[in-house]
């Protein structure tokens, strides 16, 4: 496996984007993604949680006996959200209070479990909280698009702020869940129409694709 | 215990976890292994049941370890690395009755059994009795709601896919795609179940 | 040749998973206890912030909640869920603490009235575990403002089903009228439940009742 640190980057954020690529890990954040700043909070302790277990599992992964692998790949996840946990109630109880049972969730997000197995169990420590981090910051990317769409136009407003006009109607379906699952299949389509455009350029002429991050789906 | 347990109505908490709070179309959890497995009719009935049988169990061994270890430990914040704990275990300790105890129900449901201690919607359900304070019988009903809501909605999810395979659908959509769109619409049909649920 | 170091040892596998489980268990606690003192006062500004605001007491900072809350309210000695009574200008104000089940599980409000009982000075959200984006909105300033002197009519304040005022608080203080949370129909039956309930407290409480 090449680890370029800048391929990663590139791979993570958009070739290979947890979220719109993998489908992978949307259980535990979709739900908050009707407020941005819950959906940062998440996404950070996400990023945070997956580039730190990468960086242990990677860390320890010559000591580890097979046969307890699995076991001590969830406890060192579960370290790490708890870690989250903790923090979050200590320095931001507020958002503690609203995120509720999302962060323990954290926990049995796929991404995180994924990178561990995927590239942490062969790859050094360092390279792996790369890894880790970049695949966090990727599916940050995508959900907090998702989020700015729903809370302006679900709520009127950005991070709290109101952004709408007086008049604006506020349209309740962006508050509830079917909104979510339609967003995310549109960017989805987005990026998969994308990426497809741009491979077939790439075929013809061998161009370095741009890191983009996270295409807006504000006209979806 | 110096707890207060909040006693809610037990009817209206099965009947509002199976509609109109359904786990997966309201709370988004489970979702890996339910886009994953419902191409097929079959394995989703099998993960289903699964799912629901493995929900409730966990439920209630969580609450008495929880009330009954953890809190008088004072171990709390140990809560999460447990939960996991007793799902795998649990998952473990069912895959081997099942197999001695019939090897016809093995086969159908065995093997999705693996899969399960990683589905978020256990834990996500033993973590929502544990943040609203439920009693134990508020916890097993709604864990029992919960897991048969994500069935059904499998199940549906399912049989939708497989009318849907059959027709032209835009290549950046397929798969994943237009499966969201789908349990999109699905989501919205379980919104409508809102005013239904009366009974408290 | 060396051996190669054997992993798959059952005597190592205990070991290793042992020493494992330890360090990280240790870890945990440390932080736990770390910051076990925080998350306490957290709680602590959380209810004293909640009686200020239930109060309708403006205060900008944590510290400022602190010494407004140590000069102006007391808590009553004996009362359980929590009461207190707060010496404002205009005479003797009480703010309660009332618990009641809504939608998904126990909600819990400070309110806050004068003696006489006819207005509410406000309530404040303390705990709730309804549907973010919708019964969770509750906890949402345009919806809990609607109270600040609200009349009290017939022992309750009403809260509209269905309808909302879209966020921007219009709300007319003298009809004992509010506008509940659009889509979130049972939690606002429970919330009017609780502010009755709080309403009768508040009562009782005045009446020198615990």
């Amino acid at each position: 496996m090449s680890a370029k640190p800048g391929k990663i980057l590139v791979d993570n954020l958009w070739f290979n984007n947890p979220v719109l690529i993998q489908v992978l890990g949307i259980c535990s954040t979709l739900a908050v993604t009707n407020n941005v700043r819950n959906t940062l909070v998440m996404t950070v302790g996400v990023s945070l949680a997956t580039a730190f277990s990468s960086w242990t599992l990677s860390l320890m992964k010559d000591l580890i006996p097979r046969k307890v692998r699995m076991i001590v790949q969830v406890l060192v996840i579960s370290f790490y959200v708890i870690i989250i946990d903790i923090l979050l109630r200590a320095y931001l109880p507020d958002a503690s209070r609203q995120l509720g049972p999302y962060v323990g969730l954290i926990i049995t997000n796929c991404i995180i479990m994924g990178r561990a197995e995927a590239f942490a169990a062969a790859n050094k420590p360092l390279v792996s909280f790369w890894d880790g981090l970049t695949s966090g910051i990727g599916y940050m990317a995508v959900l907090v698009a998702i989020a700015l769409v729903r809370e302006l136009l679900g709520f009127g407003s950005v991070l709290g702020f109101r952004i709408m006009p007086d008049g604006f109607v506020p349209w309740t379906i962006m508050i509830t869940a079917p909104s979510a699952f339609f967003l995310v299949a549109m960017v989805m389509w987005l990026a998969r129409n994308l990426q497809a455009r741009r491979e077939a350029a790439a075929k013809a002429a061998k161009a370095s694709p741009k890191p983009a991050a996270g295409p807006s789906p504000a006209k979806a | 215990m110096d707890f207060e347990f909040f006693t809610m109505n037990p009817i209206a908490l099965f009947f509002a976890s199976i509609f109109t709070s359904n786990i997966l179309m309201s709370n988004f959890l489970g979702m890996c292994s339910f886009i994953s497995v419902s191409k097929d009719y079959k394995s989703s009935f099998g993960l289903g049941l699964a799912v629901t049988v493995v929900m409730t169990i966990t439920a209630a061994v969580s609450w008495v370890v929880l009330y009954y270890v953890l809190v008088p430990l004072g171990l709390e914040y140990l809560s999460f690395i447990v939960f996991i704990i007793v799902i795998a275990a649990v998952v473990q300790i069912l895959e081997m009755v099942i197999d001695r105890a019939s090897p016809a129900l093995y086969l159908s449901l065995g093997i999705f059994l693996p899969l399960i201690t990683v589905n978020c919607a256990i834990l996500g359900a033993i973590l929502f009795m544990q943040i609203r304070q439920y009693g134990f019988i508020e916890s097993v009903v709604f864990a029992a709601g919960s897991g048969l809501g994500w069935w059904l909605a499998i199940m549906l999810l399912a049989a939708i896919r497989g009318r849907v395979e059959n027709n032209p659908v835009p290549a950046g959509l397929k798969g994943a795609g237009i499966t969201m769109i789908t349990i999109g619409f699905m989501a919205m049909g379980f919104i409508g179940f809102s005013g239904m649920i009366a009974v408290q | 040749m060396k051996k190669k170091f054997d992993r798959e040892n059952i005597v190592y596998v205990v070991v290793f998973s042992f020493v494992v489980c330890a360090v990280f268990v240790a870890g945990l606690a440390a932080a736990n206890e770390a910051t076990a003192p925080k998350v306490r006062a957290n709680r602590e500004f959380a209810s004293q912030a909640a009686v200020l605001d239930a109060l309708g007491i403006a205060y900008s900072d944590p510290a400022e909640a602190a010494s407004l809350y140590a000069s102006a309210v007391r808590p009553i000695e004996g009362a359980v869920p929590r009461a207190y009574v707060a010496e404002r200008p205009d005479g003797l104000h009480y703010a309660v603490e009332v618990t009641g089940a809504g939608l998904w599980g126990a909600i819990t409000i400070v309110a806050a009235a004068g003696e006489s009982l006819e207005r509410l000075d406000g309530i404040q959200v303390l705990a709730q575990n309804e549907t973010p984006g919708l019964g969770g909105r509750i906890d949402e300033p345009w919806f809990k403002e609607q109270f600040r002197g609200e009349r009290v009519a017939g022992g309750r304040v009403r809260i509209s089903a269905g309808a909302e005022a879209g966020g921007s608080g219009a709300n007319d203080p003298e009809d004992g009228l509010v506008d509940g949370v659009s889509g979130a129909t049972r939690t606002s039956q429970a919330m009017e439940q609780i502010i009755a309930a709080a309403i009768a407290r508040l009562a009782e409480v005045a009446g020198g009742g615990k």
